[in-house]
């Protein structure tokens, strides 16, 4: 078909569309959505009895802090690049707070090391803080690709990736408001390992979302 | 030095400027005015006027951008069509209170990339074929050194008489059963299959080939 001519049947075919909200706005009300669900997993869990004292040690809080943060700039990251002239340096905004997360999980690591010794590294399982952060992260992060769904075409991969970076993140971040693990190896392992996990998920959702997405907007 | 220098990198400068502007087209002058942002907000409202008119008159800039990307000419073509479809399908992403060129061009730069990526993933399979016309004419997969054979072999049956070229196509070529081919060469099946027989073995006489019984 000539380009002129698909033009005339585009036009032809052309429906009233409803305009999305600036992208901050949706990622506010993405947010406050996987707020509510976090808020009804402690509710539903109960909060660790020894919360308060927990966060009132800055290492532990900073820990918490990062990991939201991290959760909450990767869903306003997503929302951002989901929209087509907006700069691709979106990408880098979680990465000041998940790199802030691993390093105070990291120092929390080598000031127990310091403390007990080898015994700080030792690793259990912890198949629950693992299966929480999976079977919570991946939802949230569904819901903001749904949300993103128009950015198939534009931006797959990093959308996926930040989707899936803040399921995650918030899933970690909530997860410790409930069932915090002592050591902070463990923390690192399971929490930044599932965390991991779901990115690397998402990482090659993305792609199948691209490859898809690409194929549908291919004229010949 | 720097008296000479100076001037020079302005004008450098300004020529730099004015190459982007022309590589463009008329359509940066155009969308200057802000025609296109209102264009695309009437679109967003179903009007379907003002939607041709966006389209037509950003084409130059999509073609532009396709070229500047993708080499082959029908391949950019291909990628301005991908870019129509997708600013038809993201039509709702569009913020009326940004303007309109950066988020047209920023859809028609990822089709390119994109058509480009899967481009790539089959090049390695694919041989470039743009200065082998004798290659086109012949059917895929010919070499030259077939080719060299198969006119050995056409000469070979031009030279047969006429009943055995006559039995050898269509027994043998069209691979029609006996009693059809005896109807339609008036030869009788008997004769069909010793002119056959003949035509086969005069050609591999003449080509070099043993008969191996």
């Amino acid at each position: 078909m000539k380009t002129e001519d698909m033009i005339g049947r585009l036009a032809a075919e052309l429906r009233p569309v409803r305009r999305l909200a600036p992208p901050l706005r949706r990622a506010v009300a993405w947010i406050g959505f996987a707020a509510l669900v976090i808020a009804a997993c402690v509710m539903l869990f109960g909060p660790r009895h020894d919360l308060m004292e927990r966060l009132s040690r800055p290492q532990e809080a900073a820990q918490l802090a990062f990991a939201l943060a991290t959760g909450l700039l990767a869903a306003i990251a997503a929302f951002q690049l989901s929209v087509p002239d907006r700069s691709a340096r979106w990408a880098l905004l979680p990465l000041p707070a998940a790199a802030g997360w691993i390093g105070s999980l990291g120092w929390g690591c080598l000031a127990e090391l310091a403390r007990q010794g080898s015994r700080a590294l030792q690793l259990d399982t912890s198949w629950g803080c693992f299966g929480f952060i999976v079977l919570t992260g991946v939802p949230l992060s569904l819901s903001l690709m749904w949300m993103l769904r128009h950015a198939g075409p534009i931006r797959p991969v990093p959308v996926a990736v930040l989707g899936g970076l803040a399921g995650a993140a918030i899933a970690a971040g909530g997860l410790s408001l409930f069932h915090h693990l002592d050591a902070a190896a463990m923390v690192l392992a399971w929490h930044g390992g599932a965390t991991l996990l779901v990115v690397l998920g998402f990482l090659g959702l993305g792609r199948i979302w691209g490859d898809r997405a690409g194929a549908r907007f291919t004229a010949a | 030095m720097s008296a000479t220098a100076l001037p020079a990198r302005f004008a450098l400068a300004a020529g730099t400027t004015r190459l982007r502007a022309q590589g463009s087209g008329w359509s940066v002058a155009r969308d200057a005015d802000g025609a296109w942002d209102g264009w695309l907000a009437a679109a967003q409202g179903g009007d379907a006027r003002a939607y041709d008119r966006l389209l037509r008159d950003c084409l130059p800039l999509l073609r532009a951008i396709a070229r500047r990307r993708i080499a082959d000419h029908a391949e950019a073509e291909d990628a301005v069509q991908d870019t129509l479809l997708t600013l038809h399908r993201m039509l709702a992403t569009y913020d009326p209170s940004r303007p309109a060129r950066p988020w047209i061009a920023a859809i028609a730069e990822r089709r390119c990339i994109d058509r480009l990526r899967r481009r790539g993933r089959t090049s390695g399979r694919e041989n470039p074929i743009d200065d082998h016309a004798e290659t086109l004419a012949a059917p895929a997969g010919v070499t030259g050194e077939d080719r060299v054979a198969s006119r050995q072999l056409r000469e070979a049956v031009a030279d047969l008489p006429e009943s055995q070229r006559t039995a050898l196509r269509l027994a043998k070529l069209e691979d029609l059963p006996l009693a059809e081919a005896s109807a339609r060469s008036g030869l009788s099946v008997g004769a069909l299959k010793v002119a056959t027989h003949r035509a086969l073995k005069t050609l591999r006489r003449k080509l070099g080939v043993e008969d191996d019984r």
